[in-house]
């Protein structure tokens, strides 16, 4: 890469207002190691209640990238946090394969519309749901981070090619 | 019958003691693999309505969980309500520090779920 492009990135980055950008593997390790990072930076100049629903948030989004991985077996993925004008956005990103979209856009097209009272009764119903195919916990881990998002959450959907769609999610707190 | 799992950063400390008979689980929750963490405690509850001892205390106080062990959680209860359906006391406190609304409202939520338990959310202390 070209110095102008870094520069470009970087100010790209600082114009964005992003506090935590990462792109490739996701491990467990990973998430753990860059949830302590985001912990520290938060608790030391925000409140602690707003402290838990950010890490809540980024765990739940961080383990659907490893759990739901991408169609190949490296499970990569983006995670982008931007902080502005004291509002704290968590973006989760990574290539699926489109046969898995179908599922995945009914329940977010069921968790878009709904306020925070049906959002309650959908966890409430998904806490007793055996796990499905998709991996641990998956259906309620979306409900997490819907519920603890101040304001509806956004996603997007990419497609690639006729096997492969970019998916990214989107939670602001 | 007994079992006593010391809490690490992202496990809780899981303690199933007898005479009297009482499970308590207080931490943090978000192991690498929840089958591998919640898999024995899960049996060992099952268990105890095959050889029943007594009326049962659950205490819970726990700080952060994931949405997996969120149902693993389920799983337990669920053993815990099967040992009051076989006839046994059962008791349930899930505790909360004063400021922690995230946890409160999860409380109530597995309260709801287990509308025939007794199962009270309060404060520490």
């Amino acid at each position: 890469m070209e110095f102008n492009q870094a520069i470009m990135m970087r100010n790209n980055l600082r114009d964005n207002h992003v506090i935590m950008a990462y792109n490739g593997m996701v491990s467990d390790e990973l998430m753990v190691t860059l949830a302590e990072l985001l912990k520290n930076r938060l608790i030391a100049h925000d409140d602690p209640k707003r402290s838990k629903l950010i890490f809540s948030v980024f765990m739940e989004g961080v383990q659907n990238l490893i759990w739901h991985g991408s169609i190949h077996d490296d499970k990569s993925g983006m995670i982008l946090i931007t902080d502005h004008d004291d509002v704290i956005t968590i973006m989760c990103g990574n290539r699926i394969a489109k046969d898995q979209t179908k599922d995945l856009k009914e329940r977010l097209r069921q968790i878009e519309g709904a306020d925070k009272d049906t959002i309650r009764q959908l966890y409430r119903e998904g806490m007793s749901k055996a796990d499905g195919h998709e991996g641990p916990g998956s259906g309620l881990g979306l409900l997490e981070i819907a519920r603890r998002s101040s304001e509806p959450i956004r996603y997007s959907f990419d497609e690639i090619d006729e096997h492969s769609v970019d998916f990214i999610i989107a939670a602001t707190i | 019958m007994t079992m006593h799992i010391q809490g690490t950063e992202r496990t809780p400390e899981v303690q199933l003691m007898t005479e009297p008979l009482s499970l308590k689980i207080q931490g943090e929750s978000f192991p690498e693999d929840v089958a591998v963490f919640y898999g024995p405690v899960i049996n060992a509850i099952n268990a105890l309505t095959l050889e029943p001892n007594g009326p049962l205390n659950v205490t819970m106080a726990m700080v952060y969980i994931n949405s997996s062990s969120i149902k693993a959680l389920y799983r337990i209860f669920e053993g815990v309500d099967a040992y009051r359906k076989a006839g046994n006391e059962v008791s349930v406190h899930w505790t909360v520090p004063e400021d922690d609304d995230i946890m409160e409202e999860l409380g109530e939520d597995f309260k709801d779920r287990f509308p025939e338990l007794e199962f009270k959310v309060g404060h520490h202390g």
